[in-house]
């Protein structure tokens, strides 16, 4: 496993809205308690982001589980020492891309199959873009990842994608207020 | 002008209405022009034979003079003050619908300035026919009747959050950005007034400040014009915009303060500490006259379940007297009619019917509209109707020392407000908040209220307030989006992006939100959380019909979720597990088989040559789509109704399956071409939905030889995403590659399940015609059931 470092005051807060989505005060969440977030349906992934929070198999979502999904979102720190012995941090650059390439690959089967990736690429484009060129975009896009040749994107094409724009959007890919007090959304996409 | 003769294809008939429009509006202006004295001269003919009636009548009645019986006659006088207000409010329709019919120009040209040039345009004309021009911007009717719709549309459909997360920058930039222009340009201004070289310039010290806290002042109605075309984000849209709200009661209490200084010559201290005292309770006094109105309004809609028709009316009266009860006070309307919009809406929309929601909604848009229209264009005529008195030094110098100010306002204040705020303003963000502080017809309404005895400099002030306006809304409205352009590109540099970044970036995008939505929004969590149990606890019960009170948005919500599934259910044709119901999917495959060549190359090595102009396509494509996505879901255009959500994703569904519909006809027309039928591709569950259903529908799927096939690796049938309601188009993805079934020469196995094939066509055909639940409430149905 890895590293969760969160202060009390964060998990209370975590706490407090694990108790609010809960509504039935179960003591854990379901599918439904994550759909009752109005805005998830509207976002084109959110029904993929409600499935990473359950583990393979699992109809429930303890707290526990839950402050460690979210805990990959706390900002990584820059200058963190190296030891070989610990294991990662939630919060590292690899474990932040390694929940996004989970979020695509929803069989974990460690590749993202042309299949997947049409997926993606469908919620997120939706009505615009006709059958044939959403084929053309993923054809394309395989091609350009795929280093192995087997057809699929490995963890390993995912991480060499794009390394320095990709990479630092991954570092920012946090919800800042798991890090401070006063709640703001992360501009860095605005504009 | 004549239309040019163009082949009948669709840009040549767009060219041609173009031309008509400019026509048009031509016309239009001419029209205009001509009528309003043509008015203005039959009336003392009017007025001469309505005394000569009059004396003959009083003579007695036996002198009646022997006349003809008038036939036809012409009466304009009594008609006189509607029929100009009608055609001035046609004028502003005709003119808007003249903008969107040349494209190209709206496209440079903000409206707000192509309204300004017809008003100028008019007010030239009227002009010329007669001497005088009638005074159309008076400050009564500005402030009474074209002012309120446009706040009123702006307060209701306030977008809460990023206001209240904002608010405290928002307080900032209003209150002492204005305060420090104020006081920056009055200050200097008296300065350069006191050199003795300027040409002859009397102007004390408190005129000066009364002049600036005049001309300090961000319109909202400048801004939203301007600011609507440019894409930008929310954060600033809703600084600039909050800002241009707020500062409303720092205007008003500066102007009545230095109003009644001016006469009286002197100012104390203790003149000083009341104002700041008045400043509060205008701010404060505006908001509480709102909110109470608000209530009243929220109550009285609790009661109208049996009268359905006027309850629109309630939202628009209530929100009307919040703002003259406001304005009799002097408190501040703007803030009494922001806070009455805000406060009432969630709770009357709560109890009206779904159509009172759509009524009300249209009905603001729409006056705002025209309220925006008309006072543009009245700017435009008051410019020519004067009084003017141009003064060089005067005006040259309160458009330096406006941009001035505002540029070391902004940056002065970013300064102190980013030790605050998490996300920071950066440079870009500042630029674009300096520069968007436009004055408007606001600043202008105020000068014409001076006194003209008692200011004798009013016409030097009137004459710089319009220059300033128009610079500003003339230039800096018309730059402001290229810069915004320019800016937007210099920070990327994203000259080669690979069409994995794109993707992967809008997924993050997309990610990032969905987990701060999981998250919610904190800050400030513990008022707010009080706030929010105090509401619902009480207030709700108390302002909401019945049950409704119980989270009336979640029971909404469901309710349109329930109605979608239960579209899904009827298009999949009663498939068992609900939730996995999909409607079968008929790849575009099978459609464009010529098509197949060009992208059908995964197994040659090293990037095949897509050709140059395809790959941008195929880029340039993603890019735009993934821009309008992200548009569509980040930024905040006011005139865009704001749909609700469940609203567009039923319209969503409904479009999917005329898709559906479409694709499945053109199938069957292929399917007459060939030999053989095209194969409808069933998803597993549905096979197995139908296979409970009808045994004899199963067909067996040939296995495809001998013809390209895409190897990839597919979901297995029981993966999650079977289980999931939203993932609507997760099914076809995995039957999209299941093989080209259009097979160029016909087997043997096809021949026995033709049969099966066409009963299935049947089938689909049938499951895709049923229009489903009505999309219709009932008449008078409240919102929520």
């Amino acid at each position: 496993m890895f590293l969760i470092s969160v202060s009390a005051a964060h998990l209370l807060r975590l706490y407090e809205r694990f108790q609010f989505l809960d509504k039935d005060n179960r003591g854990h969440l379901r599918p439904e308690d994550f759909e009752a977030v109005l805005e998830l349906s509207e976002n084109p992934i959110g029904d993929r982001i409600v499935e990473a929070f359950f583990k393979p198999g699992q109809e429930t979502v303890d707290f526990p589980s839950f402050v460690r999904v979210l805990a990959h979102f706390r900002p990584t720190e820059k200058n963190r020492n190296r030891d070989k012995g610990q294991p990662d941090p939630a919060n590292s650059r690899t474990r932040k891309l390694k929940f996004a390439f989970r979020l695509y690959d929803r069989d974990r089967d460690g590749k993202i199959s042309r299949a997947e990736l049409l997926q993606v690429l469908r919620e997120m484009l939706g009505m615009q873009v006709t059958e044939e060129q959403l084929q053309s975009i993923a054809e394309r896009a395989i091609q350009e990842a795929d280093l192995d040749k087997d057809g699929a994107i490995s963890f390993d094409e995912f991480r060499k994608v794009g390394p320095l724009e990709l990479g630092s959007a991954f570092i920012l890919l946090t919800v800042r207020h798991l890090n401070d007090e006063v709640s703001s959304l992360s501009y860095w996409r605005s504009g | 002008m004549l239309p040019r003769i163009a082949p009948f294809n669709r840009t040549g008939f767009a060219r041609t209405v173009p031309e008509l429009g400019l026509l048009l509006l031509a016309i239009l202006v001419l029209l205009e022009g001509s009528v309003l004295p043509l008015g203005a001269a039959s009336t003392p003919e009017t007025n001469t034979h309505g005394e000569a009636n009059r004396s003959g009548a009083v003579e007695g009645h036996s002198n009646h003079t022997k006349k003809a019986f008038p036939v036809l006659s012409f009466n304009y006088e009594s008609v006189k003050l509607p029929f100009e207000i009608s055609l001035w409010v046609l004028l502003a329709f005709l003119m808007k619908l003249g903008f969107h019919l040349v494209p190209r120009l709206s496209g440079i040209v903000p409206e707000s300035c192509l309204l300004i040039v017809v008003g100028l345009l008019v007010g030239g004309l009227i002009r010329l026919a007669r001497e005088e021009v009638p005074p159309v911007l008076n400050s009564k009717l500005f402030f009474y009747c074209l002012l309120p719709p446009i706040i009123l549309d702006a307060g209701y459909f306030l977008p809460i959050r990023p206001f209240m997360e904002n608010l405290g920058t928002i307080l900032m930039f209003a209150v002492v950005g204005t305060l420090w222009n104020a006081f920056f340009v009055g200050g200097l201004l008296f300065a350069i007034c006191l050199i003795p070289q300027t040409p002859v310039l009397n102007i004390g010290l408190l005129p000066c400040l009364l002049f600036g806290s005049i001309i300090s002042a961000v319109d909202p109605v400048a801004v939203l014009a301007v600011f609507e075309e440019i894409h930008i984000n929310e954060l600033l849209h809703i600084l600039v915009f909050g800002e241009s709200l707020l500062n409303d009661a720092v205007t008003v209490v500066l102007y009545h303060l230095f109003e009644e200084f001016a006469l009286v010559g002197s100012v104390t201290v203790l003149d000083g500490f009341l104002g700041i005292i008045s400043f509060l309770i205008v701010a404060l006094g505006g908001v509480l006259f709102g909110a109470i109105f608000g209530f009243l309004a929220a109550f009285t809609s609790r009661f109208t379940s049996h009268i359905r028709v006027i309850e629109p009316l309630f939202v628009f009266v209530y929100s009307y007297m919040a703002y003259l009860a406001a304005e009799m006070f002097h408190l501040s309307g703007i803030m009494a009619l922001i806070a009455c919009g805000a406060v009432m809406r969630p709770y009357v929309e709560a109890n009206i019917s779904h159509k009172s929601h759509t009524t009300i909604k249209y009905f603001l848009k729409m006056w705002s509209s025209v309220s925006e229209t008309l006072i543009f264009i009245f700017l435009g005529v008051a410019t020519v109707e004067g009084p003017h008195e141009w003064n060089w030094v005067f005006v040259t110098a309160t458009v330096i020392l406006c941009l001035v100010s505002r540029v070391i306002g902004v940056v002065g204040l970013t300064f102190v407000i980013n030790k605050f705020r998490i996300v920071k303003l950066t440079t870009k963000d500042q630029f674009i908040i300096a520069y968007g502080g436009l004055r408007g017809a606001i600043a202008f309404s105020l000068g014409f209220l001076l006194d003209e005895h008692h200011f004798k400099m009013r016409n030097i002030f009137l004459t710089a307030i319009i220059t300033v306006v128009f610079f500003t809304v003339f230039v800096q409205g018309m730059t402001i989006k290229p810069l915004v352009e320019l800016l937007a590109v210099k920070k990327k540099q994203e000259a080669k992006r690979s069409i994995n970044e794109e993707i992967h970036t809008q997924f993050l995008d997309h990610l990032l939100t969905g987990i701060e939505d999981i998250c919610g929004h904190y800050g400030h969590h513990h008022w707010k959380d009080k706030l929010n149990r105090f509401n619902k606890k009480y207030v709700k019960g108390f302002l909401i019909v019945g049950e409704r009170s119980k989270e009336p948005q979640l029971i909404a919500f469901y309710h349109k979720m329930e109605m979608k599934q239960a579209i899904q259910m009827v298009e999949s044709g009663g498939g068992s597990k609900l939730a996995s119901a999909m409607p079968s999917t008929v790849s575009m495959q099978n459609i464009q088989p010529k098509n197949q060549a060009a992208p059908l190359k995964p197994k040659e090595r090293a990037l095949p040559q897509l050709s140059k102009g395809r790959e941008e396509e195929i880029r340039k494509i993603l890019r735009t789509n993934l821009q309008r996505t992200r548009q569509r879901l980040h930024s905040y255009n006011r005139h865009t109704l704001v749909g609700d959500p469940e609203e567009e994703g039923i319209k969503d569904l409904i479009l999917k399956k005329q898709m559906r519909i479409e694709l499945d006809r053109k199938i069957k027309e292929m399917a007459n071409h060939l030999t053989v039928p095209a194969r409808t591709q069933d998803s597993p569950t549905m096979r197995r939905a139908r296979l409970a259903s009808d045994p004899q529908s199963f067909t067996v799927k040939p296995s495809a030889d001998g013809v390209p096939v895409i190897q990839v690796d597919l979901a297995s049938p029981q993966s999650p995403d079977s289980v999931n309601l939203f993932d609507e188009t997760g099914q076809p993805a995995q039957n999209d590659d299941q093989g080209l079934m259009m097979k160029t020469k016909s087997s043997e196995s096809d021949k026995r399940s033709e049969k099966d094939d066409l009963r299935d066509q049947q089938k689909l055909m049938r499951c895709l015609s049923d229009p489903g639940p009505a999309a219709e409430e009932d008449e008078d149905e409240p919102f929520l059931p």
